[in-house]
């Protein structure tokens, strides 16, 4: 399989969209489709024009961004569409209504009555087609639609990246992201668990700065899946590209429709694998915990049982949460107990109802406590030396489903 | 100001720099007033520090830091390595140094590495190896009175949940609760079990349709409430009753349980208040609730003190079996008539049916009961 290929699917879904105009009556015909399962889905994000001339009121401002979402179902049974998957804290259309009215009566029931009939509504019965808004927390440039499709004993999921209008360029229009990122001779499909493991332990301990002559923070995580395993499992539990992380590789092969020069400057530094920044970055979404948990992901030359793997990092800015904290001139940008972030992660995932296998594996070189390595913001870390490998699978996974590789026991 | 005065100020404000190692951190107390379950060879005992202990153990107190910091204790008695997943405890957790962080002193250089240390080796540590037990601290967000604690521990295909009651020190009686002595108990005369679907379905179409105070009664959960409970906690519900609340009565008394979820602002957020009801599923306890968010959501003002329903309970409550549709614990779905219907409301209520067992997206069975139409 084309590593290319998927890569392509990954950023866009599997629907080319059909045009690019940024004009306010046009959202449907930019939608990307999906056909799986007697199921057809489309979606599309709204801009925050676009938003405001439909809704009669402006949702950016309170940073609330709709997403049009419309499902055919030809199976036998009713679809419920599931709101939480899109975003956990997405928020209901009459609590955006109160949101956008501010205290005005009269105006909160003349926007609760448009928000209403805007929403999507469940169920989606045999035969029918359905469309509405779901109101997400907004996105810029890329938002990932995560569509959680539920019936009488059986589930479908579908990830879809949308474009997110009023960036400069038309991305369509070129094919630059379908650009080869391996050729087809260096990618390896491994079936076997052991030599997997060793391929995974023989990669570099940590990602580099540009050049490859220092080393930065250790890649302490491998994912294994796609669009339709692993990124919906991410996006359900919060976790959203960063938009100023949309750089490197699938910025460059995206950047007739990614203002380059939006990035250019953009706090989050890049981080080098294979010769490049990372591919995707992505933070926990909003006020929770995970808030400052940063990963860092680079698609590898590596497949496994087919999928993809994707080698990361991942830690945690610590600092500003907690109400009384005293201030403090002795600060560090990261937590300096990498792993705790690399845990957080690896448990947060065996709620995603996508995770299928887990494991540990040596790799990444253990730093003891009392004798840190730094990373290239000379932020002191420790670990104990493994990294995590999270397998993902697009069937519904329950907790008491997951199996756990026979690699390394961690013994902290 | 002269560079010593603001060298002067900056020390003053900064206590000093006094943290000090506690001698004590012997977690005796806890564990004779720990409340414990056993199941499927994994035996799980915890509970909430008080301020006493906090200050003992850590050498600070953390309450002002909104954290109620938990021991807990898992034997393993299987073969195989477990794991505590934090998340399903309480998906907002912090991390020992997070915490560690809000006892840092300013120019407290080594005195802040003591603390991260400190914090570090009391927080819990995974895995539990087979055969092995092991102890440390989770550090939750803050429940009052009796707090609702989840425990899931995964090992290789297998997760073993557990649901306690733990006694807030200085709010509720020692000893810990279970989950009868906290829900209303009925004579067992006066509770009529159901074996069939269709004639629970007529009984609870015949419940209460709303509380004396008029709101609603739009939902009906079936299952023990430990199973309820892991549901709720592993989406961000918790113990949380407030006035408000209390002044609603069905049955003649006021809620059993009423939980709240947790958003991100941390104003208040969706509610569910139950009640038991004098029916039973299959052995079964069903409650009888109402859920809906208050007007003005997450926009309200953070000390906004209005928790009257919004009007359109119907949207609460279809979101919330959305929500619970990840939970892991949703065994069962069905829409029921017999909720007071109103303008904005469509009169019907969802019933909820939790399992122990884990189960997936795809196992949720959904009943052909009342149609949910388009409203």
């Amino acid at each position: 399989m084309q590593i290319a290929a998927l890569f392509a699917a990954v950023l866009f879904g599997c629907a080319s969209p059909q045009q690019s105009s940024t004009s306010q009556s046009d959202y449907k015909s930019r939608a990307v489709t999906r056909t799986e399962g007697g199921l057809r889905v489309s979606a599309a994000t709204l801009s925050a024009e676009e938003s405001a001339a439909l809704y009669g009121a402006p949702l950016a401002s309170q940073r609330i961004q709709p997403v049009w979402i419309e499902v055919e179902n030809r199976d036998d049974r009713p679809y419920f569409l599931l709101s939480p998957g899109l975003d956990p804290n997405f928020y209901p259309a009459s609590e955006a209504a109160e949101a956008m009215a501010q205290s005005d009566p009269d105006r909160l029931a003349e926007l609760d009555r448009r928000f209403h009939g805007l929403a999507f509504h469940n169920p989606v019965p045999p035969g029918a087609t359905v469309s509405g808004f779901v109101l997400t927390n907004l996105d810029e440039a890329v938002k990932v639609v995560q569509l959680d499709l539920v019936a009488n004993g059986r589930a479908w999921s579908f990830s879809m990246f949308t474009a997110v209008p009023g960036f400069r360029g038309d991305y369509h229009a070129s094919g630059v992201f379908r650009r080869e990122l391996y050729a087809p001779g260096q990618i390896v499909n491994y079936t076997d668990d052991a030599a997997f493991r060793t391929a995974l332990e023989a990669l570099p301990c940590c990602a580099t700065n540009k050049d490859g002559s220092k080393k930065g923070d250790p890649l302490n995580l491998v994912v294994v899946g796609g669009l339709d395993d692993a990124f919906p499992a991410l996006v359900r539990r919060g976790w959203r590209p960063t938009e100023q992380t949309w750089s490197g590789s699938i910025l460059r092969m995206a950047s007739s429709f990614l203002s380059r020069e939006r990035y250019a400057y953009a706090p989050v530094s890049n981080l080098y694998l294979f010769g490049r920044s990372q591919d995707l970055a992505l933070q926990k979404a909003r006020d929770n915990i995970h808030q400052r948990n940063h990963l860092r992901l680079w698609l590898s030359p590596m497949l496994y049982h087919g999928k993809q793997v994707w080698i990361g990092q991942i830690s945690r800015d610590i600092g500003s949460r907690l109400t009384i904290h005293s201030p403090t001139l002795t600060t560090h940008k990261i937590d300096p107990d990498v792993d705790e972030a690399r845990a957080a992660l690896m448990e947060d995932m065996a709620y995603s109802q996508s995770l299928v296998k887990l494991g540990l594996l040596e790799g990444v070189g253990a730093a003891a406590r009392r004798a840190p390595r730094e990373n290239l913001t000379t932020d002191p870390y420790y670990t104990d030396g493994l990294r995590s490998v999270l397998v993902f699978e697009r069937r519904p996974v329950s907790l008491a489903d997951i199996e756990v590789l026979p690699w390394v026991a961690v013994a902290r | 100001m002269s560079p010593l005065a603001t060298l002067a100020l900056v020390l003053a404000l900064a206590g000093c720099a006094t943290w000090q190692a506690p001698a004590d951190m012997s977690d005796a107390g806890l564990r004779s007033r720990a409340v414990s379950a056993t199941s499927q060879g994994v035996r799980v005992s915890a509970a909430v520090l008080s301020a006493d202990d906090t200050r003992r153990m850590f050498g600070t107190d953390l309450s002002g830091a909104q954290v109620q910091p938990v021991w807990v204790e898992i034997q393993n008695g299987t073969s195989q390595p477990m794991w505590l997943l934090r998340t399903g405890t309480d998906p907002d957790y912090f991390s020992p140094l997070e915490v560690a962080w809000s006892a840092h002193t300013t120019l407290g250089g080594s005195v802040n590495a003591a603390i991260d240390e400190h914090f570090d080796k009391l927080g819990f540590k995974n895995p539990i190896a087979p055969g092995t037990t092991r102890a440390g601290i989770i550090f939750t967000n803050p429940e009052r009175g009796m707090k609702l604690f989840n425990v899931d521990v995964l090992g290789r295909q297998t997760l073993v949940p557990f649901t306690l009651f733990l006694p807030v020190p200085q709010q509720a009686p020692a000893g810990g609760a279970t989950a009868a002595q906290i829900a209303f108990l009925y004579p067992a005369s006066e509770l009529t079990d159901y074996r069939d679907l269709g004639a629970l379905r007529a009984a609870l179409e015949r419940l209460p349709g709303a509380a004396a105070q008029g709101e609603p009664l739009n939902v009906v959960l079936v299952g023990e409430l430990e199973d309820i409970g892991a549901a709720m906690v592993r989406r961000n519900y918790h113990r949380d009753a407030r006035a408000a609340d209390l002044n609603q009565q069905v049955f003649g008394r006021r809620p059993d349980v009423v939980l709240r979820k947790q958003v991100e602002t941390r104003v208040p957020s969706t509610w569910i208040r139950v009640w038991r009801a004098p029916v039973t599923f299959e052995g079964r306890a069903v409650y009888v609730g109402q859920v809906a968010r208050p007007v003005g959501g997450r926009f309200a003002p953070a000390d906004a003190t209005d928790l009257r329903a919004h009007a359109d309970v119907d949207e609460a409550r279809n979101h919330l079996v959305q929500d619970m549709m990840y939970s892991g614990g949703l065994d069962k779905l069905g829409f029921a008539r017999g909720a007071a219907a109103g303008a904005r409301s469509d009169g019907l209520r969802a019933v909820l049916f939790f399992a122990t067992r884990p189960l997936s997206l795809a196992d949720v069975q959904i009943l052909e009961w009342a149609p949910l139409v388009k409203p």
